[in-house]
């Protein structure tokens, strides 16, 4: 079966600056793929290329095979990848359903936005109970799962995450990956970008290096696991 | 869990506050509208409520795109100007001038839309600066076509008017046609995504908000209203000059009139309008350039005290009267309030 995210030797700048150089990977339906590297390795900017807030110097991007790199970023959203920013990007000022709601913007996923909710709140009870409040007066556990549940109310196939346990204390890090699997168990293949780098690989079926903007290493979350190289550089063992 | 959702208000703010906002707009209204019957020989008190009306109406136009979007713009005296001059012509090719309205109205948002593609892709001070180009572009143009402006001396037009009554109850109309925009935009779904997009562009766009059609729409909104109004303008005056209907100082005003009132708030520009126009009219006679240091002060406050301006101040004040605490975050597009138990929780 063809991957359902086909990244193909995308390259990428930020005006003179260089950040991709020849990143390629791809990510199977059903699965959950991690996307691991040092600050400034180009993590980010890889995501900001599959949703279209970047445009790729060159390359392509395939969603269930067809090529999206030149769509719009709504257009993207339609077609079913979302993305959690890193920080959150959040309305602070807008209550949390209304940050819900801008989530089902769309006209597709606005139509079944009343299930949609349900399925959300079913997964974060505590959004439910918070419902009218300020998202800037929520915790930063909380901020995390509206962030995610904001992402979710567009129903996508593929949910990108962008390291969703920045900041949080190690009990709600817990937590935030045991909802990514959760979300996952629902159906919902995940991208995921992390500094927490042993539970995304325990978390993870698969998983690429990137570093400098180059995919330097890959393999099943196992095998990357065992990597004396990984180990060293990343697990401080 | 199921149908939780069913009983959830989608509607922003306090379930109660659209109704109540509108029944008070209704209200007043129609005691407005009551004026011409009581006082119909009063010209000066049906003068002052045509231009107030207007100045409303052209207000309200304006927060659309600059107060909702957090767009300012300084050129939307091209809009007002195409509508006056649109319905100069047609007016004086036969039309009956409430004909010319409409027509007023669109010629001003094609151009909205040939100034609005291009630069509302830019960020917010890049647009600024570029409509200021683009109205002042338009006064000049408009002084050099002669042929079709009269250029430096304008134009004059039908001696046939209808009286002030009409006048005065056409600009409440205006007034209350925008006032309906402006309200149902705020509470719409558009109206979330053109407050979503002024916080955070990028984030609007990653879930799905077509930023920049939604720019566009409350242009042009924006723009078929001013022009409109200055159809309607045309008319009242009988007259039409590149300088006075294209002026500067036109677009200045609705930018004032909005930051006065509070930007993106639906009363905001109707407050800011009665000051705007009581300061002008009370002063510019006695004291030609007073009025300009009036307006500065007034801004110079907003700034530093009330950023939601009058609209703002109103609303402390209702709060204050009904015995409930003042807010405990700042307000939000939203106008929701936080609710107060159970904060924070698993931080
Ligand atoms: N907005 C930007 N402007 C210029 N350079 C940027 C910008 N964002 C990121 N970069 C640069 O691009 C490279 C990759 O950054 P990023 O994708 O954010 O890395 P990561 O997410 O892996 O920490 C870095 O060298 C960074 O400095
Ligand atoms: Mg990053």
């Amino acid at each position: 079966m063809a991957p359902l995210l086909e990244v193909e030797k995308i390259a990428a700048a930020y005006g003179e600056v260089r950040a991709l150089w020849d990143v390629s990977f791809s990510v199977q339906t059903g699965e959950i793929v991690t996307l691991l590297g040092a600050n400034g390795a180009g993590k980010t900017t890889t995501m900001r290329v599959i949703s279209g807030l970047l445009r790729p110097l060159g390359g392509e991007v395939r969603l269930g095979g067809r090529p999206i790199h030149r769509l719009p970023a709504p257009r993207i959203v339609a077609s079913g990848i979302v993305q959690i920013p890193e920080g959150r990007r959040l309305w602070p000022r807008m209550s949390v359903l209304e940050n819900l709601e801008l989530g089902a913007y769309l006209p597709e996923s606005r139509a079944r936005r009343a299930q949609t909710l349900d399925w959300v709140f079913s997964l974060f009870p505590r959004l439910a109970e918070r419902r009218a409040q300020l998202a800037g007066t929520l915790s930063g556990g909380e901020q995390q799962m509206l962030a995610i549940g904001r992402g979710l109310m567009s129903r996508p196939r593929l949910l990108m995450l962008d390291e969703p346990s920045l900041g949080l204390a190690p009990i709600l890090v817990r937590e935030v990956f045991e909802i990514v699997r959760k979300i996952n168990a629902e159906g919902v293949t995940v991208l995921l970008v992390e500094q927490n780098v042993r539970q995304a690989l325990e978390l993870a079926t698969r998983g690429y290096v990137l570093e400098t903007g180059r995919i330097t290493r890959s393999g099943t979350a196992a095998e990357l696991l065992q990597d004396p190289e990984i180990k060293r550089a990343y697990l401080g063992m | 869990m199921r149908a939780l959702s069913a009983r959830l208000p989608w509607a922003r703010g306090a379930p109660w506050a659209p109704r109540a906002s509108a029944l008070a707009a209704l209200a007043l209204g129609i005691l407005l509208a009551l004026v011409p019957a009581v006082a119909p020989r009063d010209i000066t008190l049906l003068n002052l409520g045509f231009f107030t009306f207007l100045y409303v109406a052209q207000g309200l136009a304006w927060n659309v795109l600059g107060g909702y979007a957090g767009y300012v713009s300084f050129g939307y005296a091209a809009f007002f100007g195409l509508g006056a001059y649109t319905t100069a012509l047609l007016w004086l090719a036969g039309w009956p001038p409430l004909a010319t309205y409409p027509v007023a109205g669109i010629v001003a948002a094609a151009f909205s839309l040939i100034v609005g593609v291009p630069t509302l892709r830019l960020v917010g001070p890049y647009f600024s600066i570029a409509t200021i180009g683009v109205g002042e572009a338009m006064r000049v143009l408009m002084l050099n076509l002669d042929r079709i402006t009269g250029g430096a001396s304008g134009l004059n037009l039908p001696t046939a008017v209808p009286s002030k009554t009409w006048f005065y109850t056409t600009s409440l109309l205006f007034a209350a046609v925008a006032f309906a925009v402006a309200a149902w935009v705020r509470g719409s779904r558009v109206g979330l995504g053109l407050m979503a997009l002024r916080m955070d562009l990028e984030a609007a766009e990653s879930l799905g908000v077509r930023t920049a059609l939604f720019k566009n729409v409350a242009h042009s909104l924006g723009a078929f209203l001013v022009g409109a109004c200055g159809g309607l303008y045309a008319t009242f005056l009988q007259y039409v000059h590149p300088d006075t209907v294209f002026s500067f100082t036109e677009s200045i005003s609705l930018v004032l009139i909005a930051l006065i009132g509070g930007l993106g708030t639906v009363w905001g520009p109707v407050l800011g309008a009665v000051v705007f126009y009581a300061v002008q009219d009370y002063l510019q006679t006695s004291y030609p350039t007073f009025h300009l240091l009036v307006y500065g002060v007034l801004l110079i406050l907003i700034l530093l005290f009330e950023p939601k301006g009058l609209a703002g101040l109103a609303e402390r004040a209702w709060r204050r009267m009904r015995g409930a605490p003042a807010r405990l975050a700042p307000a939000g597009p939203s106008g929701a309030e936080p609710a107060a138990p159970g904060r924070g929780g698993a931080g």
